[in-house]
């Protein structure tokens, strides 16, 4: 049975498994304009070198990853992607933002660690699995993250 | 049960294992008699002395346990811990392995830090200078008070010789561990950037042939020993000695350590917990002026006793050499001057690679050189400054001058009277500001371990607040054997990590040195 929908969440991490992600995403909406992809960040520890004398700030790490978003989804065919950029835990994030866009996919990959592995690296893919307010494809990936 | 309870229980579990198998057999002392004949107030003042007392009794149980199994002498004739004589041979191994890299490269390091090669598009947070301040701003404070007053009074005058021997040699320690640092960072796509030993040692050793669960060995007990070390040299220490400078200043009063410890770990919740970047922003920027203050008066007080410098030097050269048997003999002068170096300047131990991880370059030996200076500004210029004013003016050997920074505040204050005031003044800032940069390393290595979601964070944080207010109220001696030992033990994976990946380093080296002399690079000021 070929998966239907027509607003799909991809959350980003820019690495190649969450770029080839977006393939699969394309594939199964009619058009860019019915994908999401979000990208969430860390909240900025203020203790930090960046923060205390450095420039970075919310507004310059937004931009910045803004800016790779559009890029990343320029080099995809997915230029009319609806863009988004958060700050907190990412599975939260993750599952409030298809929430807000009234999702009825979330495409996500994960390495289906166990042992160890998944002790210490723990999974946002489970995390959106457990909030997530509509399906979720959870794609299996072999990279280092 | 959630991972997050699950590391936290292994975490805890490691952390009793290693420390706390005496507690339970520990006696509080026994609460006063003499309690019923007092009024309300006098109650609540001994209650309140009664459970420092406790607290600081339990707690040196702990670290005398934790004293038997990390500070381990593994020669009974040569009484030298393990960890110390690692520290030693690694600072050697690496100064003679880099040929020298610390001598030189010196000037070139300088023109890296004066911005002569800073692209502003280079990825990263902060530029050269900047990743310099910062790792000073963690290493230049009570070590170098306070820690030159102790290595003095527990070593003798020839401990200063080591101290300064194990700057020069750590230059090149420091150097290798931050270039590693860099090689290995991870920048995010918002342009912060993660680095440290964890993931130096992690990545790292797996590309050297290790299994995965060898190399995340490594770097998990580096990251157990950066939050000890966060909680006890970066924490502690500083709340205790920070106490200590104010108690001087205006008297022991009943409920003093309870109150600044907390006065103390309020005003760096405001920064950590409560967000609110503007007062470290502004302690960062005071920290090189009060560094300057601090080398300043020491130059006057040495050009003013001119006439006692070679007097000082000849004593601190024969005690080096032919130590007192009341110092422990050379042995005991050595194993002080080098915990007291290392425990000041860091080098070997990657707490600084964490910070340097963050500077605009794609050049990793570049951040690596520029890395290098810490160790000579810290233990080379301020730690022997602070040892030979101690020295000149007699403050080692007056029982009156105290102990730790207080022996210090006494010995500027024998020429300067005004100084204590200003002295003060920078012991809190240096305390606030080295607190503030520890709670960023040890919360770097905690996220290692327990992951970044909000409630891991926010449990090391209130962690960190509590060790503030226990640091207070513990005595000198727990605190700083707490403190070596955490600080210290972090060189144990850490300079042997470094040792193995060393090769990858000297490629890079040997690289970088070639086109730096065929002068390949842009200059950009």
């Amino acid at each position: 049975m070929a998966l239907h929908a027509s607003t799909v969440v991809v959350p980003i991490d820019f690495s190649s498994a969450s770029a080839s992600a977006i393939n699969t995403a394309l594939e199964i909406v009619e058009n860019p304009s019915q994908l999401y992809l979000i990208h969430v960040m860390l909240p900025l520890e203020t203790m930090s070198p960046g923060v205390l004398l450095g420039d970075v700030t919310d507004a310059s790490r937004t931009a910045k990853v803004t800016t790779a978003l559009k890029k990343l989804a320029g080099t995809h065919k997915a230029a009319d992607a609806h863009l988004a950029v958060t700050i907190g835990t990412p599975g939260l994030e993750i599952a409030d933002y298809a929430q807000r866009v009234k999702a009825d996919l979330i495409i996500i990959p994960s390495h289906g660690y166990h042992g160890l592995k998944r002790l210490f690296l723990g999974s946002v893919a489970e995390r959106v699995l457990r909030h997530a307010p509509c399906r979720v494809l959870v794609l299996r990936r072999f990279d280092q993250e | 049960m959630s991972p997050l309870f699950l590391k936290l229980f292994f975490f805890f579990t490691c952390f009793c294992l290693t420390g706390y198998n005496g507690v339970a057999l520990a006696q509080g002392p026994e609460p006063s008699s003499s309690t019923m004949e007092t009024d309300n107030g006098d109650l609540n003042k001994e209650k309140a002395a009664s459970i420092a007392t406790n607290i600081d009794s339990q707690f040196g149980i702990i670290v005398e346990n934790m004293d038997n199994v990390l500070f381990w002498k593994p020669v009974k004739a040569v009484p030298i811990p393990l960890i110390v004589a690692i520290l030693l041979c690694g600072s050697v191994f690496f100064t003679i392995y880099h040929k020298w890299l610390n001598i030189r490269g010196f000037k070139h390091a300088i023109d890296i830090t004066r911005g002569r090669y800073d692209n502003p598009n280079d990825p990263g947070e902060i530029s050269h200078f900047q990743a310099l301040t910062s790792a000073l701003s963690a290493t230049v404070g009570l070590g170098n008070i306070a820690g030159v007053a102790v290595a003095i009074q527990a070593g003798g005058p020839g401990a200063v010789v080591w101290m300064m021997l194990i700057g020069l040699f750590g230059m090149t320690a420091k150097f290798n561990e931050c270039t590693l640092a860099m090689v290995y960072r991870k920048v995010r796509p918002d342009g912060t950037v993660d680095g440290g030993p964890m993931h130096y040692l992690e990545i790292g050793l797996q590309e050297r042939g290790f299994p995965f669960p060898i190399a995340k060995c490594f770097g998990l007990v580096f990251a157990i020993f950066c939050i000890g070390g966060s909680f006890g040299g970066g924490n502690m220490f500083q709340a205790n000695q920070a106490t200590s400078a104010v108690r001087g200043m205006i008297g022991d009063r009943p409920g003093l350590d309870w109150f600044f410890g907390s006065l103390l770990a309020f005003l760096v919740g405001l920064v950590i917990i409560g967000g609110i970047k503007r007062i470290g922003q502004v302690t960062e920027k005071i920290i090189p002026l009060m560094c300057g203050i601090y080398v300043l008066a020491g130059i006057i007080i040495l050009v003013l006793h001119a006439n006692k410098i070679p007097e000082a030097a000849v004593l601190i050269v024969r005690s080096c050499v032919s130590p007192e048997a009341a110092y422990g003999g050379f042995i005991g002068v050595l194993v002080q001057g080098i915990r007291r170096a290392v425990f000041s300047n860091e080098a070997g131990v990657g707490s600084a690679a964490i910070a340097h991880a963050a500077a605009k370059t794609d050049e990793p030996v570049r951040e690596g050189m520029v890395a290098m200076l810490g160790p000579f500004i810290d233990t080379v210029v301020i730690c022997t400054m602070t040892a030979l004013v101690v020295i000149v003016s007699g403050a080692y050997n007056t029982p009156e001058a105290g102990k730790g920074v207080e022996m210090t505040r006494w010995a500027f204050s024998e020429t300067l009277s005004w100084f204590p005031t200003v002295l003060n003044i920078s012991v809190f800032l240096f305390a606030y500001s080295t607190m503030i940069s520890w709670s960023y390393y040890g919360e770097k290595a905690w996220q290692y371990i327990f992951g970044t979601t909000k409630k891991a964070i926010i449990i090391y944080r209130i962690l960190f607040l509590g060790f503030i207010v226990l640091g207070a109220v513990a005595s000198l001696e727990n605190v700083i054997t707490f403190s070596d030992l955490m600080i210290l033990s972090m060189a144990f994976p850490n300079i042997i990590g470094g040792v193995i990946l060393a090769p990858r380093v000297k490629v890079l080296l040997q690289d970088y040195w070639r086109r730096y002399k065929a002068d390949e690079f842009t200059v950009y000021e």
